[in-house]
């Protein structure tokens, strides 16, 4: 499904991470970001393996694995691979696709600095991730 | 002995947290900085309070506690209680200090608005929080 830039556009503003952003600022996004497609079965992200890159999910569905068992689904929206570049350590979790992935695309080195010309995009992220650890926590019972 | 904003700046400046922010960031944060002081056995934060702020270890260290849990011990260098600030939600662990213990208190007010200024911050605490992520999911496995 090829989107046309406007579309995509679009697409990015319904985003939570994108919500701040002015129209301008998101056609600087879509420009710096790649759009990628992945068939169903394939694995984005190795758990244990170097290789990063930073993704967030236009379409689709993938599932977070650790040691072969899932332990949450991401979709529209959400976004994944951020931990491991910011760490500089290899992912813990192996992302594998469970419908067709249509997704966008930063490598690794760029995050960085991406964040910081998007200080909008880094605040919505912190909070994401904050909610992340909240329910972390929440699995020790 | 009470510090001055010049030696509070100077211990904000050696925790991670605040590596790399700007200096106009770091006068306002030792500005407004509190110190306070707790003996060991008392509690800093309480599972279920409405979260004010984050805090700095300054001196001694602290058991971060769910209900019977020990999650985790902290020490000079480290912060807490930055989720509440991010999310407004109550805290969801309970702090308390091991032994006598120094630490400075940044309100949330004070801090959110830094922040959003401030993207060094911003990032240095997404790197925190995505480490403790880690080693909370970590836990887990076994």
């Amino acid at each position: 499904m090829a989107m046309t830039q406007q579309e995509l556009v679009d697409m990015l503003s319904s985003l939570t991470l994108f919500a701040d952003l002015t129209r301008p600022q998101l056609e600087q996004v879509a420009h710096k970001m790649t759009e990628e497609s992945f068939p169903v079965g394939q694995r984005i992200l190795r758990q244990g393996f170097t290789g990063t890159g930073f993704y967030v999910i236009l379409d689709g569905e993938v599932a977070v694995k650790i040691d072969g068992e899932e332990r949450a689904k991401l979709a529209k929206g959400d976004f994944f691979g951020e931990m491991s570049i910011l760490l500089g350590e290899p992912p813990v979790a192996d992302i594998v696709t469970l419908r067709q992935l249509h997704a966008l695309h930063l490598g690794g080195p760029e995050l960085e600095g991406f964040l910081r010309d998007h200080p909008q995009v880094m605040y919505r992220m912190l909070k994401t991730i904050a909610l992340r650890l909240r329910n972390a926590s929440r699995w020790r019972s | 002995m009470p510090l001055n904003t010049h030696d509070k700046a100077a211990a904000l400046a050696g925790v991670p947290l605040f590596a790399g922010i700007s200096e106009d960031s770091m006068e306002r944060l030792a500005a407004v900085a509190g110190e306070q002081a707790f003996g060991a056995g008392q509690f800093i934060v309480r599972q279920g309070q409405v979260g004010t702020g984050l805090y700095v270890i300054l001196s001694g260290s602290v058991k971060v506690l769910r209900g019977a849990d020990e999650l985790a011990h902290l020490g000079a260098g480290e912060f807490f209680g930055e989720l509440s600030v991010i999310d407004q939600q109550p805290r969801n662990a309970s702090v308390q200090a091991a032994e006598a213990t120094q630490v400075l208190a940044l309100a949330s007010w004070d801090l959110l608005g830094l922040l959003e200024s401030d993207p060094q911050l911003a990032l240095n605490m997404i790197k925190g929080l995505v480490a403790r992520v880690r080693s909370a999911g970590e836990q887990h496995r076994h």
